[in-house]
């Protein structure tokens, strides 16, 4: 589904180049569920964006159902509109309302037609919780309903796979639960899943495999099993230390 | 402004102030001892004109009817044919059975005119909305350009938009007109407004420039996860978020474009000004013509602004 060879991301920073991601390699099967995990600055959300091709990355290939994003005849936009991704901050279109949220890139992009984006608007805002907020302007939402109507209109795409980075840091603690329990019902259905997150208890739940990045690099790959019990780097044991 | 009761000194000390401004001026004015001729002004809105209507061929008048204020003349021509006007009673030049020459008077008719002021405010307004409706599009082009990442995009808005800001409008008119208008041989309108609009047309740039970097890197960036593609992104969801912002910058710079425009009177467009300037030459009401031309001004600019008022409130329910 998702191959990652030595990808490697360097920053031009003021005080030199940035290897924000160093030689990455993994593999995501499909409806594998893996969770980055990794203190502030690794370049958990660099590695995602290489991804999803936010970010363009300066050596190694990712291929996405057999299509190299480093190949420059690769139509990024068709790639985009395969992987579904939310962000920390929710980013929902302001200046629409929930449902437009959703159809825009529906009709823009998948070229579907009024009646059947809205459909299918509505039956995944069911999905998600909040069929009673089509109306609503994003602002008039709390949250977590936000994030809820970001997953939603990420899903709108029929994506192949959908990428998570820190879905829940931006919410009140009380307002964290619902968004994970989406994320948790969507892993079930078999959804193929790259999250980072700082949710432990979320990564030992669902997660199929655990990779732990430090400065760029993946420092410890493993089994949620695995990696809370016995991790085998020091890094992993310190960090594992401070957020648990 | 929250105690009502603790503003009413400053309404007061508002008021003082404004009562001793005008008398000043009233004091330096009479001190001069200027005639005011106020009742000349009218005739420059609106006046009454008095047409003659002759006939256009040799004939003999077979009925006057008087009607009160107006009469109708019916007159057969030599040629077979049935003429007829409408003029004012008072001014019958005719009676019935007399014999016409071809231009010979009937009578006269009167009309309501627009008067040169009209004329020249009717010119502001239309060398103002067209230009403006050119520095828009230039604006949003130059803007696009300006946040592009093509280089050569890029710094050829960069040059435009720092041309014409370093540069007074009054120049550029005069370069439009006496140098690109003989080369081009372009008349003096489409000088006027060109002029004007590549002179506003840097100043929407850069406010559409400051617009579009003032929308959070998220949303092209959430458009973009969506798949949708750099032209979708801008047009859906980067400008519409833009707009609500450049609104009110945006809408200053048309209201100071209605006043630039006044400058396009020294290529000798008859725009409000310069029809102010053309009525002191047979009146030598100077006082009142350009008060009047100032408040006129004033009323379109606030009409204006109120509009752009009541859009803003229209724009912001999504807040
Ligand atoms: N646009 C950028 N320009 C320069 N440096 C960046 C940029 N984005 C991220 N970085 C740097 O790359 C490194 C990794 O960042 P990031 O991927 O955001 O880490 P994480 O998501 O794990 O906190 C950091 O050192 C960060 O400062
Ligand atoms: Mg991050």
């Amino acid at each position: 589904m998702i191959k990652a060879v030595n990808v490697t991301k360097i920053f031009p920073g003021r005080l030199g180049p940035i290897r924000a991601v160093d030689k990455v390699s993994t593999d995501v099967a499909r409806g594998e569920v893996v969770v980055v995990i990794g203190p502030s600055g690794s370049g958990k959300s660099t590695f995602l964006r290489c991804i999803n091709g936010l970010e363009t990355f300066t050596d190694g290939h990712i291929i996405i159902d057999g299509v190299d994003l480093a190949d420059r005849r690769t139509n990024m936009n068709n790639i985009r509109a395969e992987v579904g991704m939310v962000f920390q901050q929710f980013n929902l279109f302001p200046h629409k309302t929930v449902l437009e949220n959703l159809t825009l890139a529906q009709c823009r992009v998948r070229k579907r037609s009024r009646k059947v984006a809205e459909e299918k608007a509505h039956s995944l805002l069911r999905k998600v919780g909040i069929p009673e907020k089509a109306g609503e302007y994003p602002s008039r939402l709390s949250g977590g309903q936000q994030q809820r109507v970001a997953i939603a209109r990420a899903l709108a795409m029929d994506p192949k796979v959908m990428l998570f980075d820190e879905p829940t840091s931006a919410l009140d603690p009380e307002m964290v639960g619902e968004v994970l329990d989406v994320m948790k019902q969507l892993a079930r259905e078999g959804m193929t899943m790259v999250v980072v997150t700082h949710e432990m208890g979320f990564a030992r739940e669902v997660a199929d495999r655990v990779i732990f990045m430090d400065e760029g690099r993946v420092v410890e790959v493993g089994t949620p099993e695995h990696f809370f019990t016995n991790p085998t780097e020091e890094r992993a044991k310190l960090f594992l230390k401070q957020v648990l | 402004m929250n105690a009502t009761e603790k503003t009413w000194p400053w309404v007061v000390l508002l008021a003082v102030i404004l009562i001793g401004v005008s008398a000043a001026t009233w004091g330096a004015i009479a001190k001069i001892d200027y005639q005011w001729r106020w009742y000349r002004v009218p005739q420059y809105f609106f006046y009454l004109a008095e047409e003659a209507e002759k006939t256009p061929a040799d004939g003999r008048v077979t009925t006057v009817v008087r009607n009160g204020k107006n009469s109708t003349v019916t007159l057969a021509a030599e040629n077979g044919e049935k003429l007829q006007w409408q003029v004012e009673s008072g001014s019958l030049r005719v009676a019935e059975g007399e014999e016409m020459f071809a231009g010979d008077t009937i009578g006269f008719t009167s009309h309501w005119r627009l008067g040169p002021l009209m004329y020249g405010l009717w010119t502001t307004l239309w060398l103002s909305a067209v230009s403006s409706f050119f520095a828009l599009i230039l604006g949003l082009i130059t803007g696009l350009a300006r946040v592009s990442k093509n280089f050569t995009l890029r710094g050829l808005a960069a040059v435009y938009v720092e041309c014409i800001r370093g540069t007074p409008l009054l120049v550029q008119i005069f370069i439009a007109y006496f140098f690109l208008g003989t080369v081009f041989n372009l008349s003096r309108n489409v000088c006027g407004i060109g002029a004007l609009s590549l002179f506003a047309g840097a100043y929407v740039a850069e406010i559409v420039r400051a617009g579009i970097q003032s929308v959070a890197k998220g949303q092209s960036e959430a458009s973009r996860s969506l798949g949708m593609n750099v032209f979708q992104t801008m047009w859906d969801i980067v400008l519409p978020q833009a707009f609500k912002r450049i609104l009110p910058p945006l809408s200053g710079q048309f209201i100071s474009l209605i006043k630039d425009s006044s400058l396009v009177s020294v290529i000798a467009i008859t725009d409000l000004t310069k029809a102010g300037r053309e009525i002191i030459t047979s009146t030598f009401a100077t006082f009142e013509v350009w008060l009047v031309v100032a408040a006129m001004y004033l009323l379109v600019t606030s009409l204006l602004s109120q509009v752009v008022y009541y859009m803003e409130r229209r724009f912001s329910i999504s807040d």
